[in-house]
């Protein structure tokens, strides 16, 4: 996904909008791009800035192969200055960094770009001080600001820039694309729901690591049905084995939401929306086990256990104490 | 790209371009010293993103071939291994070669280097000299105008701009300004009639480009010529360039800042005034602002005093040549007093007061290019 063309493809009126200007040469010196995870800001963004740098660019559209361009790529360009969080968060230093090289004249023009991924996670120290310099302007300066929090963002802050909201991903368009591809129907849902754009989607139906953590999904679950006994056991012998570490965690928990969202999806007879289509029958076995009331509080001990998860609640504990809640 | 060069040379160059290379770069390429050849030579890059300093070895000199087999060619290689290698290399030629794969060979004796370098396309490219923007100053005189003024450029960053020096040419005029917004010094020199043409404004180069350029600069009589692009300032002596990025922003006009008449003027030995400053400040550290009081006596004398309750009190007194007009009290900082004193060279120093309040211009005595403007404290 390289051109702007590509990208309208996931986010068509941002990415009109963001040509348009281009075209017409109105580029605001700010812009705040939020959505959610895997909608494209980053790529947005850094398309947004080889747009402004590139020497041979025709229709708002960059050649992608100027030096310019190559080099926004290897992150080697000089006036282009990308502020990742440092740690948990964006610290103040980095952001006085930033302001010292905007009081110099720009390496080899005067055009300047700043990027600034996870803003929510600047400090309020750090937020403060880009607001001194995102309300005084030096001309040929942009700044995009890329988030998935929208609301912890400065209010100050998002009254100074042109917002961009990144429409959430569509998972039927994913879904067609991978089964025009040959993958089958109740697959091709499943990794449109729990991936983030196209190329992962594909990546997981080669992925042995993911089809054994589905199956460890509807294990679990049969197992919680049939004896409670064991599901403490299973839990501490096979799901901690393959779910090693906080990613895989979160992402193990998510899948049994996605288990228990189904459930509810079937007993209000929603069964398009369903996302383990391959699983029909033992969805509805479950609905024998678990009522919709039933459902709605699993869900809500799997968001409390993503929760405790983020704040380094040990993983065996959470697990342990999710199955017991979720045994009725 | 290939060549064999002399190692001593390279050494050199490479010294020279490292003063440039900073190991805490935003762009990983920067870690990197860029090496071009092409038929007249080998020339050596290193930057900051702030300075850059390219190193050129001419491919021969005064009839001395310093560099043969050159093919053409550039690479980026790492900065942290290339000059330890060079270094300690065994014999006194070097050859150099690279690949495709941005692979460089180094073959010396018997030892043999390969090295993992980028391409040198990733490097910024810096901007190509001028000449119609350019001027040439004698090494010594670029020092002294460096030393005059870099000493008063603001250290904080509340406003970036001070925290550079002010570079203006008109009429064949030279004029530098530096100022925190509590002192002032400038300097003016005449260039020779050929510039009369060439204006320059709002040039305004970081204080730390020319504390840098300073040591950069060797004292000697050959002279040094300084152009400016659109976003760069370039220093070019024979064999090195010196680039810096520039301040971004407009310089505060400071020309109106500068009183034009004065109710109290004094001529003094510039040592002796100094000195006593000097020794006065010894109590006045403690205090907050470093102030010292000064106050016109009978008979050509000055009272320079200090009080602090906690430490003690001091009084000095300079005989000074010449005070004419108003009598005066007026406090002021101390080491500003200080800092403007010692740059100057001249015996005597003239001072111009108007008032307690209002500003007050150091002069050497016979010498029209140097002005300084120190803000008075108020003080009960």
């Amino acid at each position: 996904m390289k051109t702007w063309d590509a990208l309208s493809e996931i986010q068509p009126i941002a990415v009109n909008m963001l040509k348009q200007m281009i075209i017409k040469q109105r580029v605001a010196h700010a812009y705040l791009i939020y959505g959610d995870k895997g909608t494209g800001k980053a790529m947005l963004g850094l398309m947004l800035a080889k747009s402004l740098f590139c020497q041979n660019k025709h229709g708002g559209e960059p050649c992608l192969a100027c030096v310019n361009c190559r080099r926004i790529d290897s992150g080697n360009h000089p006036d282009l200055h990308w502020i990742r969080p440092d740690g948990a968060s964006i610290k103040k230093e980095q952001i006085a960094h930033l302001q010292k090289e905007f009081t110099y004249t720009g390496l080899e023009s005067n055009q300047k770009v700043y990027l600034i991924t996870q803003a929510d996670l600047m400090t309020t120290n750090a937020a403060n001080r880009l607001l001194k310099f995102l309300e005084e302007p030096s001309q040929q300066t942009t700044a995009i600001l890329l988030t998935e929090n929208y609301q912890s963002i400065l209010d100050t802050i998002k009254s100074r820039c042109q917002i961009i909201s990144l429409k959430p991903l569509v998972t039927q368009r994913v879904q067609t694309r991978l089964e025009s591809e040959g993958i089958s129907k109740e697959n091709a849902r499943l990794f449109a729901s729990v991936s983030q754009n196209l190329d992962q989607a594909r990546a997981l139906n080669q992925d042995e690591w993911f089809a054994q953590a589905r199956k460890l999904v509807v294990q679990l679950v049969g197992i919680l049905q049939a004896n409670h006994g064991e599901a403490l056991l299973f839990i501490q012998k096979q799901w901690l084995q393959h779910f090693s570490d906080r990613e895989q965690q979160n992402f193990g928990l998510d899948l049994i939401l996605y288990w228990f969202k189904d459930l509810i999806y079937l007993d209000i007879d929603q069964k398009d929306s369903l996302v383990f289509i391959a699983y029909y029958e033992e969805l509805e076995k479950c609905l024998w086990h678990w009522s919709r009331a039933d459902a709605t509080k699993v869900i809500y001990a799997i968001m409390d256990a993503k929760r405790n998860l983020n704040y380094n609640v040990h993983p065996t504990l959470v697990m342990e104490q999710l199955t017991l809640q979720m045994q009725r | 790209m290939k060549f064999v060069i002399q190692r001593d040379l390279l050494i050199e160059s490479i010294q020279h371009v490292m003063k440039a290379i900073s190991s805490r770069v935003t762009i990983p390429i920067l870690t990197g010293i860029k090496i071009e050849a092409n038929s007249s030579g080998i020339k050596l890059t290193g930057s900051d993103s702030d300075i850059s300093i390219e190193s050129f070895i001419p491919k021969e000199e005064d009839g001395i071939i310093n560099i043969e087999e050159i093919e053409q060619g550039s690479i980026v290689v790492q900065a942290k291994y290339f000059p330890d290698i060079i270094r300690k290399l065994p014999l006194n030629t070097v050859e150099i070669k690279t690949d495709d794969q941005f692979q460089m060979t180094i073959l010396s004796g018997g030892s043999e280097f390969h090295l993992n370098g980028q391409d040198a396309a990733e490097y910024p490219q810096l901007p190509v000299l001028r000449t119609e923007n350019s001027f040439d100053l004698k090494n010594d005189l670029l020092k002294d105008l460096i030393r005059q003024t870099v000493f008063a450029v603001s250290t904080v960053e509340t406003r970036p701009i001070l925290t550079g020096v002010n570079m203006q040419i008109n009429n064949a005029e030279l004029n530098l300004v530096a100022t925190d917004s509590h002192r002032l010094a400038t300097v003016t020199v005449q260039l020779p009639d050929d510039y009369l043409n060439l204006s320059f404004n709002n040039i305004v180069i970081p204080g730390k480009t020319l504390v840098e350029l300073n040591k950069i600069i060797e004292d000697n009589e050959n002279s040094i010529s300084i152009s400016v692009t659109e976003n760069q300032i370039l220093f070019q002596t024979e064999h090195l360039n010196f680039l810096s990025r520039l301040l971004d922003g407009n310089y505060p006009e400071t020309s109106r800042l500068i009183p034009d008449q004065s109710k109290t003027e004094v001529l003094t030995k510039t040592k002796s005034l100094l000195q006593a400053i000097d020794r006065a400040s010894l109590l006045a550290k403690e205090n907050r602002n470093n102030v010292v009081k000064l106050e016109t006596k009978a008979n050509n004398v000055l009272e320079i005093s200090s009080n602090t309750p906690e430490v003690g009190q001091v009084t000095e007194e300079v005989i000074t040549e010449q005070i004419d007009g108003e009598e005066l009290k007026i406090s002021f900082s101390a080491k500003y007093m200080m800092d403007a004193l010692k740059i100057i060279q001249e015996d005597y120093v003239r001072i111009n007061f108007t008032g307690a309040m209002r500003p007050f211009i150091i002069k050497p005595a016979e010498n029209e290019q140097i002005l300084q403007l120190i803000t008075p404290v108020r003080t009960f």
